[in-house]
């Protein structure tokens, strides 16, 4: 057995500027030691200690009587192993939960904070957790006992398990609302999700579009294995596509085009070949949270926030229903900079979501070039997200492209990424499109087709939905900009009553609510246990830790839903709310009861 | 990834001097040599440019002057990709039947990343039958992706660490060195099990084989998975031609038709529609594992090798046909790799080749070391690009690290005028040749001298 590594680093914490500490499990026992002020505490840690202890004693005895047996058994006799096997994880996992439960107790009683003390890195699975998912170390979760954890870890890979227990602290509401989603007749009761990013306003006109005669051909080629940057046919549309609508000065190159299954493998993808392992991104937060997450899966980079500062809570905008967030300054950005380089970061890059996701703020286009020559001063490469370019809903808003911009102070170093799964409402597509300047980033990106690569009948159909001009100006986009905005606008005569102070520049399909009247104290304890309090209502939402959000209490509401769903799910907000109003002291007891 | 590896790969590997760097550490460092590059590229980033810059030069070459009847009579015939060509008229013809152009909203939105759960139910169904599984197999076993590339990605990423390796019989389908490698870090071994340092994690069985159109026996099969077993290996068993063995006498069998696996909880089969059902373009490919872990762990994979609803309904309504697979589809595919592989067989033979095929597939594994007058991977690559020159790519042995130099992958599942064509450039190549000592035994059952395990 393998699997005893001493010093390793087993957790990882949040520090005070966001970013990724590694903490070694000597640390964790030594920070552990030196918090034994009361008596009490020293008798709960030592209680843990000896379950811990017995459970690492137990573990290994079953192990060695296991893999004995295993051995020794003849081929026919295998089903039995399984049985006891099985019955060797259960005893293992209640072991275990008792362990977790001895210290959650602890540490609810005595208030006090000390990561775990860890008698066998076997047991650790957290502590892989934590490391990949540090953003938001709180979310709670049916996470496994240590035990079952020694046998998942036995067959998965150490970063296979890091990366099942990421997936389900990230997926593990999205799971559930999959399995029990809301039906007007068949599910009344089912989830609602205001959480993921859908556009579902303009689906009659979609599914129309797609029902046509011209989209069900079939050649040849789109059967064979093509360009793994992406079919010569598509490519040359996208460019054309691109240069119309993002108005670039001149016509965009297909060669610097490269298609993909979705803009989260483009991200990733893209911090592969820019970035090494450990290096870091700047990216302006709260952000989207699918960065954190692709940041970590595959390309291990990491993302240094740029806090963007809100108001301080008053009653005067809570009463307006009104929210700002400071606009990203060079200042902020200079300082960031220089304070992660302080911390021998090795920055390689700029994140820009434009228009913003969650704050659906547009970059107007002197501010563009004032971070892109910010950028090129510090060598950056920026990367921009214009996944919501065509879902500016407010007329008074214009978006402007990085692609629009005619002296691109690094043409080099600048990436634009764009999908349809937002602006066409098409996220089941899996498609997304890298346009770069750089040949060379183009070309590194084409290895990782072959992995996120996208069916050619895919491809097909998307090139006759985007080359289809007519419909799309004449019919798609005025519809959908009208629909956007009378559904935000519904959304925010709805919050406007509840008196929920919400943020939205203009565009994107979500509110980024403020609800940090409504925990007491305002920390991010405070709103995991609001979430849950949403999610127990069957309402998701995505909360303001995931986004990397500086400070606890806000929220992310999609209004872009059907719009009988987004009426039961406002209704179900309100209840919540006006609950949570009542006896905050009382909820927060709660889920200690229930455990 | 430190230069120890170069003490503890086998053998045979360090003969290759212009490629051990990349093609083997490549898979440890082929960092050192890009270093010098003032590109914007990370190291990484650098590795997979190389990986496309150089493994790909055959097919880029191809892409940029592929042959066409009308339009291109002079450009490239590729037998060099495995793909069937065969039956694209059948294909086309179901693809566009009214039931495949349905739109409705649940397969334009995000997805159960495990797939859409219809898609699983087909898949089960249709592997229990085409596998001749002894009880019907769940669809919560069942994970799909876009393609077995992102399979075998995925699956070394989450059994595997950096570093660690995987055991695969040589030669074989080159590109798995890649999949495994750009996220994953993961190597693969040739040969031996434990070879100083480099920990294997487990073994990899491509059956029906690929480049040898070999198909493992029932009890081949179970002495290899109690051998892996025995060692705490995981199985990943590749079965992408398994509808595509056109020799009846064969008697093919799919892992998951054996009565008891010695490890279920580490066999891992995986399928895909590229090769039996020629849409290597439609990415699409499945996970066959009872390992709920695994299976999990590859799911939260999924985000970032997803397909389209739109395919995935598509592919459910094709699997499900079974009238159609049965008595349209698979006599009619059979039929006509059977003459390709007739035709292709009787040039060879004509020429005085030796060569290895037996009925599966769509490749003939052809010995051409009499060409070599030195018998060297230089030579090999020589004539490899004399082929190109000639306007037919093939694939070398190289390519799947073989052995010995002068094995070449022939690849017939294609229509009868290229095919012809190509044979014909391969003859003309081959006549320019001077041979060495005529060996006198143009014996189509020949082994090669690289056995699979």
């Amino acid at each position: 057995m393998e699997l005893k590594e001493e010093g390793c680093p087993i957790g990882s914490s949040l520090s005070d500027s966001g970013t990724i500490v590694a903490v070694t499990e000597d640390e964790c026992r030594l920070e552990g030691q030196g918090a034994e002020k009361s008596s009490t505490k020293k008798v709960f840690q030592t209680l843990q200690r000896k379950v811990l202890e017995l459970q690492r004693v137990l573990m290994d005895h079953f192990f060695r009587m296991t893999s004995q047996r295993v051995q020794s058994l003849s081929p026919e006799d295998q089903q039995r192993p399984q049985g006891s096997w099985k019955w060797i994880k259960r005893m293992g996992f209640l072991m275990s939960r008792m362990a977790n439960l001895i210290w959650a107790e602890a540490t609810k009683e005595l208030k006090f904070k000390e990561p775990l003390p860890r008698s066998d890195p076997r047991c650790d699975i957290k502590a892989g957790q934590q490391a990949l998912s540090s953003w938001q170390p709180d979310q709670p979760g049916p996470r496994l006992g240590g035990f079952e954890a020694v046998f998942v870890s036995h067959v998965l890979s150490r970063r296979g398990t890091g990366i099942c227990d990421l997936y389900r602290a990230n997926f593990q509401s999205y799971e559930a609302y999959q399995r029990d989603k809301y039906h007007k007749e068949k599910n009344p009761m089912g989830y609602i999700n205001l959480g993921t990013s859908e556009n579902k306003l303009c689906l009659d006109l979609i599914k129309e579009r797609l029902s046509q005669r011209d989209m069900n051909q079939i050649e040849e080629d789109l059967l064979q294995y093509s360009d793994w940057q992406g079919q010569p046919f598509l490519r040359k549309e996208l460019a054309s596509f691109l240069t119309c609508y993002c108005r670039a000065p001149t016509p965009l190159d297909p060669e610097k085009v490269v298609v993909l299954n979705g803009c989260s493998s483009v991200f990733s993808s893209l911090a592969m070949v820019l970035c090494d392992p450990g290096d870091a991104f700047l990216i302006p937060t709260p952000c989207y949270s699918g960065f954190a997450f692709s940041s970590c899966l595959y390309s291990k980079v990491e993302l240094i926030p740029v806090h963007l500062e809100s108001q301080p809570l008053s009653i005067a905008h809570v009463l307006q229903a009104d929210s700002s967030f400071s606009q990203l300054t060079m200042d902020i950005l200079e300082l960031t900079l220089t304070q992660a380089k302080m911390k021998e970061k090795k920055v390689k890059g700029l994140v820009l979501v434009n228009p913003q996701n969650p704050l659906g703020e547009v970059y107007t286009r002197s501010m563009m070039k004032e971070y892109l020559a910010f950028a090129k001063k510090h060598n950056l490469h920026v990367i921009v997200d214009e996944i919501y370019m065509l879902s500016v809903f407010d007329a008074s808003v214009t978006f402007h492209s990085v692609l629009n911009i005619k002296h691109l102070p690094d043409p080099n170093k600048t990436h634009m990424i764009w999908g349809t799964s937002k602006d066409f409402g098409i996220s089941g597509f899996r498609f997304g499109v890298l346009y770069t300047h750089n040949k060379e980033v183009a070309s590194a990106m084409r290895a990782f087709g072959y992995l996120h690569g996208v069916s050619g009948i895919t491809q097909f159909k998307l090139c006759q939905l985007l080359q289809d001009r007519e419909w799309i100006d004449q019919l798609y986009l005025p519809t959908n900009h009208s629909r956007l905005r009378k559904a935000y606008l519904y959304v925010a005569k709805r919050l406007e009553k509840l008196k929920v102070p919400f943020f939205n520049g203009g565009s994107g399909l979500y509110v980024w609510i403020d609800l940090r009247a409504y925990l007491s104290p305002c920390t991010f304890d405070q709103e995991q246990i609001l979430c849950q309090c949403f999610q127990d209502n069957k309402l998701l939402l995505s909360r303001g830790r995931a986004y990397m959000c500086k400070e606890p209490g806000w929220f992310r509401l999609i209004f872009a839903g059907d719009q009988l769903q987004v009426k039961v799910a406002l209704d179900r907000f309100c209840q919540v709310l006006k609950e949570h109003k009542k006896d905050p002291r009382l909820k927060q007891l709660e889920p200690a009861i229930a455990t | 990834m430190d230069s120890g590896y170069d003490d503890s790969l086998p053998g045979e590997c360090l003969r290759k001097p212009d490629w051990k760097q990349l093609k083997l550490y490549g898979v440890g460092d082929p960092v050192a040599m890009f270093s010098s590059d003032s590109s914007c590229l990370s190291s990484r980033g650098r590795v997979s440019k190389w990986f496309w810059d150089s493994a790909e030069e055959g097919y880029r070459t191809y892409h940029m002057d592929e042959y066409d009847e009308d339009k291109n009579p002079s450009g490239i015939i590729n037998l060099g990709t495995s793909e069937n060509k065969l039956c694209f008229d059948l294909l086309s013809r179901r693809l566009t039947q009214n039931d495949m152009l349905h739109v409705e909203p649940s397969l334009l939105q995000y997805p159960d990343w495990r797939g859409h759960l219809f898609l699983r139910e087909e898949v089960a169904k249709f592997l229990s039958f085409y596998c001749k599984s002894p009880a019907p197999l769940k669809p919560e076993n069942v994970v799909v992706l876009n393609g077995c590339a992102s399979l075998f990605s995925a699956l070394a990423t989450v059994l595997c660490e950096a570093g660690e390796a995987l055991l695969i019989p040589t030669p074989y389908y080159g590109a798995i060195t890649q999949h495994v490698y750009l996220y994953g870090n993961v190597r693969l071994a040739y040969v031996y099990l434990e070879s100083e340092g480099v920990k294997v994690k487990g073994l990899i069985l491509i059956n029906p084989q690929n480049p040898l159109g070999d198909i493992y026996s029932p009890e081949e099969l179970q002495e290899f998975l109690g051998f892996a077993m025995r060692h705490q290996l995981h199985v990943i068993m590749d079965e992408v031609y398994m509808l595509s063995v056109f020799e009846e006498s064969l008697g093919y069998r799919s892992v998951l038709s054996l009565e008891r696996l010695p490890d279920p909880q580490r066999t891992h089969v995986m399928w895909a529609t590229s090769k039996d059902f020629g849409m290597s373009g439609l990415r699409f490919g499945i996970l066959y594992t009872e390992n709920q872990h695994v299976a999990t762990a590859v799911a939260s994979l999924c985000r970032y090798h997803g397909l389209s609803g739109l395919v995935q309904h598509q592919m459910a309504q094709l699997l499900r046909d079974h009238d159609w697979i049965s008595q349209v589809y698979l006599p009619e595919n059979h039929a006509r790799l059977k003459a390709a592989h007739t035709y292709v067989s009787e040039e060879l033979r004509a020429l005085g080749i030796p060569f290895v095929s037996r009925g599966a597939g769509f490749f003939i594994w052809v010995d051409l070391r009499k060409f070599l007058p030195r018998g060297t991977f230089e030579e090999e690559g020589l004539l490899w690009r004399q082929f190109l020159d000639n306007k037919v790519l093939l694939s070398c042995g190289k390519t799947f690290e073989c052995k010995e130099p002068g094995w070449f992958r022939v690849v017939f599942s294609d229509k009868e005028n290229r095919l012809r064509l190509g044979m014909q450039r391969v003859r003309q190549v081959l006549e320019r040749q001077p041979q060495v000592v005529e060996e006198a035994s143009p014996c189509h059952t020949q082994e090669p001298s690289t056995q699979p395990i």
